[in-house]
């Protein structure tokens, strides 16, 4: 007996991009405006590539914490952005984490990286969630919290994500200070060595 | 008296599984042949990759970055050499932009190749599996022929390319690309117009367009519920920004998008004929000149060190947009930190919308439809109440193939 | 093919395929053996979906903390005789992935190896030789 398919139709496209698009100084000009001093620094890289040397633009944007999910929130009513990765540096006593965005793809070369940087202290590793505006941020998130240890507050998920569940707690890979360096010793393995033995 | 109050199953598959690259393990809740609700496991093949790149220096990393995946073992490479040339101003030469995308392009017809099999394979269309690997191995000669290996190509250096491609070489790689030509109208005929293909795929999978934008898909996947995001045209690295690309989406083919299997099949089909248009017009145009902004590696190594900065490199891989972070302090010669974001960390999640409703048969094919592997072995376990069944790879495959020959009837 | 070997074989030799790690590109290798340029379905070598009907395990990648309990079940779910071949570098001495903390290979120290294949991927024809050895070795053990 055929079975029959039930065809589903794609929704509607209910996440439109607005029609105004900002030029990168515009959007560093519109954060400035919203946030003032919160903003901490704003930097505009342009390079280019190919032998008509067309220029691409990166945004790079430190901003204070107290405002970070107020400027998610922003930025998804400008435009609906594409979150790529969020990348975390350890820096001794706070622990930076990049976001990085993708805004106003679907034309030709009008696409900007947008990262935002945001600092939280090592004492109180915490920050919000941003899975409510960009769902698909939810990986990213579980990464940061077993590899730098950052506490995310209102994940819906908080498993562990690549980790093995033997691994013991506490100890987060990605820091550099002195007592993860002692607990991975622990778990690390020098398989040249290991062959020489034998 | 006994009463049934449980309706739906566990079936955990994996993590030995051949629809994917890696082993990752699926955890459906199935009532009946459908499935109701899904979870993935990830971090069976975690090498701790990025931890260990923070312990090398920048030229040792490019190998590093080339065995993150042996199927894009030239665009990890390609994003990470890229964000070190952002974050310390490397300009590369214009000749080694245009070589970087020929080897690209040969990277993303063989991966399509590959995938196009697995899918047949999925179906249980063996005998198409056969015809397009035999094709790919066409593109793997070519490739072995410009770089002198077939998988991993090392062909990548901070600031240009390794071997250049010279005049002698030419009427070899404008062979193989006119056997693509006359071959692909009979691809694109077996995938496209084929009524046991359009059966299993047309209305399976569905990514909408909502979807799509919300779960940050990349690639083919996001690109066959129509949104156009393709980074050789949105933001275009190398030579993309003189070669004229365009968003490769389903409705150029059929009118219309509906986000299905059948609409991935024809995204990537239309890829592999835009590679190839996209390799000769590369060819054709390259510029003359230096291959490597820096030939000497201590000095380039000498001058990374010094500089600090962050940097990101994006290039599109046949999967989908893969994003290197890096951080260098300019005291020590291993980066601060490095993040690799590979195209399938983007695509995990729409497996969810996407399985949700589809019968057990379909798992093989809508998993491996957002592009899988045929790497992996697979074993499937279905938890009945405290029974245990178990449903090998084989038989897993056995119940999609007889569903192909059911619909044939 | 290898020295040693009959010009008949007793039977046809079924392979089993697990990755512990790898990065693929030694599994697209295996599958490339099987298809048609190499065509090693012609011997009777098949790569079958279950360890249980397998005489040749062929493992690839370094082995992982996860992994590595589940490699050594499916080598103990394999009926003797058998024969387990390590492809790849990483698989071998764990190659650019020999410092890490997550990993407990190389795959000899989690399984008795019998066959080394180097190579990063090891082409289809070496992958084949190694194959056509594990048989050698198997037709001797079976013979005694």
């Amino acid at each position: 007996m055929p079975e029959k398919k039930t065809k589903k139709k794609p929704a509607e496209k209910t996440v439109e991009t607005p029609n105004k698009q900002l030029s990168p100084e515009e959007i560093v000009t519109y954060f400035k405006d919203k946030f003032t001093t919160k903003i901490k620094s704003a930097e505009i890289k342009k390079r280019a590539t190919g032998s008509k040397k067309k220029e691409f633009v990166n945004i790079w944007m430190k901003i204070d914490k107290s405002i970070f999910k107020n400027f998610i929130e922003h930025l998804c009513n400008l435009t609906y952005p594409h979150l790529a990765v969020c990348s975390g540096n350890d820096l001794g006593n706070q622990i930076e984490l990049v976001y990085s965005f993708s805004i106003y793809y679907g034309k030709h070369l009008q696409e900007i990286s947008l990262n935002v940087g945001v600092e939280v202290p090592k004492s109180k590793p915490e920050i919000e969630t941003i899975c409510d505006w960009i769902p698909g941020a939810l990986i990213t998130e579980r990464e940061k919290q077993e590899m730098l240890g950052i506490k995310i507050i209102g994940i819906p998920d908080s498993r562990r994500l690549f980790l093995p569940d033997d691994f013991p707690k506490n100890v987060y890979p990605w820091r550099k200070d002195e007592q993860t360096k002692k607990e991975i010793e622990k778990l690390y393995k020098n398989l040249h060595e290991g062959a020489k033995k034998k | 008296m006994s009463q049934i109050t449980k309706t739906t199953y566990q079936l955990p598959i994996g993590p030995i599984h051949p629809a994917l690259k890696e082993p990752v393990m699926f955890k459906f809740e199935i009532d009946g042949e459908k499935i109701i609700a899904v979870d993935v496991e990830l971090g069976h093949v975690h090498r701790a990759i990025e931890w260990t790149g923070m312990r090398r220096n920048p030229i040792q990393i490019i190998y590093l970055a080339e065995r993150i995946c042996g199927i894009c073992s030239f665009v990890h490479p390609m994003a990470y050499c890229r964000a070190v040339e952002n974050a310390c101003n490397i300009q590369v030469p214009e000749r080694a932009d245009y070589l970087r995308v020929v080897h690209g392009e040969l990277e993303r017809i063989a991966s399509h190749l590959l995938w196009a099999g697995v899918a047949a394979h999925e179906i249980g269309f063996d005998t198409v599996l056969f015809l397009t690997w035999e094709m790919r191995e066409k593109v793997l000669d070519l490739i072995e022929y410009l770089t002198g290996n077939r998988v991993t190509k090392a062909i990548l250096m901070i600031g240009g390319v390794r071997r250049d491609i010279k005049p002698e070489n030419i009427p070899k790689i404008k062979e193989t690309l006119e056997y693509f030509k006359e071959n692909y109208k009979k691809l694109s005929h077996v995938f496209l117009d084929d009524k046991t293909f359009k059966m299993r795929s047309q209305g399976c999978g569905i990514l909408t367009y909502e979807d799509a934008l919300r779960l940050c898909a990349v690639g083919p996947t996001t690109r066959a519920s129509g949104v156009k995001k393709d980074v050789r045209v949105d933001q275009p690295y190398a030579a993309y920004s003189d070669l004229d690309v365009d968003y490769m989406t389903p409705d150029k083919r059929t009118g219309e998008i509906n986000g299905d299997v059948y609409d991935r099949i024809i995204v990537r089909l239309l890829e592999v004929k835009q590679s190839i248009e996209l390799i000769e017009r590369a060819v054709d145009q390259m510029p003359t000149g230096d291959i490597m902004s820096e030939p000497k590696i201590p000095k380039l190594l000498n001058y990374i060190k010094k500089t600090a900065g962050e940097g990101i490199g994006r290039d599109e891989a046949p999967r989908g947009e893969v994003i290197h972070y890096i951080k260098f302090d300019g005291v020590n010669e291993q980066p601060f930190t490095w993040k690799v974001r590979a195209s399938t960390y983007a695509n995990i999640l729409p497996w969810i919308p996407m399985l949700k409703g589809q019968q057990i048969a379909d798992i093989s094919i809508v998993a491996a439809s957002t592009d899988p592997c045929m790497s992996c072995t697979n074993r499937v376990t279905i938890i009945d109440k405290n029974k245990k069944y178990m449903l090998d790879k084989e038989q897993l495959h056995k119940l999609s193939v007889e569903k192909t020959r059911r619909l044939m009837r | 093919m290898a020295k040693g070997l009959p010009k008949s074989f007793k039977k046809s030799l079924w392979v089993f395929h697990c990755n512990s790690g790898s990065c693929n590109g030694c599994d697209i290798e295996i599958i490339a053996a099987l298809c048609p340029r190499y065509d090693v379905e012609r011997f009777g070598i098949k790569l079958v979906g279950t360890p249980r009907h397998a005489d040749a395990l062929l493992v690839t990648g370094p082995v992982t903390r996860q992994q590595a309990e589940r490699v050594k079940l499916v080598n103990e779910q394999m009926p003797d005789p058998k024969v387990v071949i390590a492809i790849g570098n990483c698989g071998n001495t764990g190659d650019v992935f020999y410092e890490s903390y997550n990993l407990v290979g190389p795959i000899q120290d989690v399984l008795p190896v019998d066959i080394h294949v180097i190579g990063c991927p090891p082409r289809p024809e070496n992958i084949i030789h190694a194959v056509a050895k594990a048989w050698t070795k198997l037709e001797t053990l079976e013979g005694k």
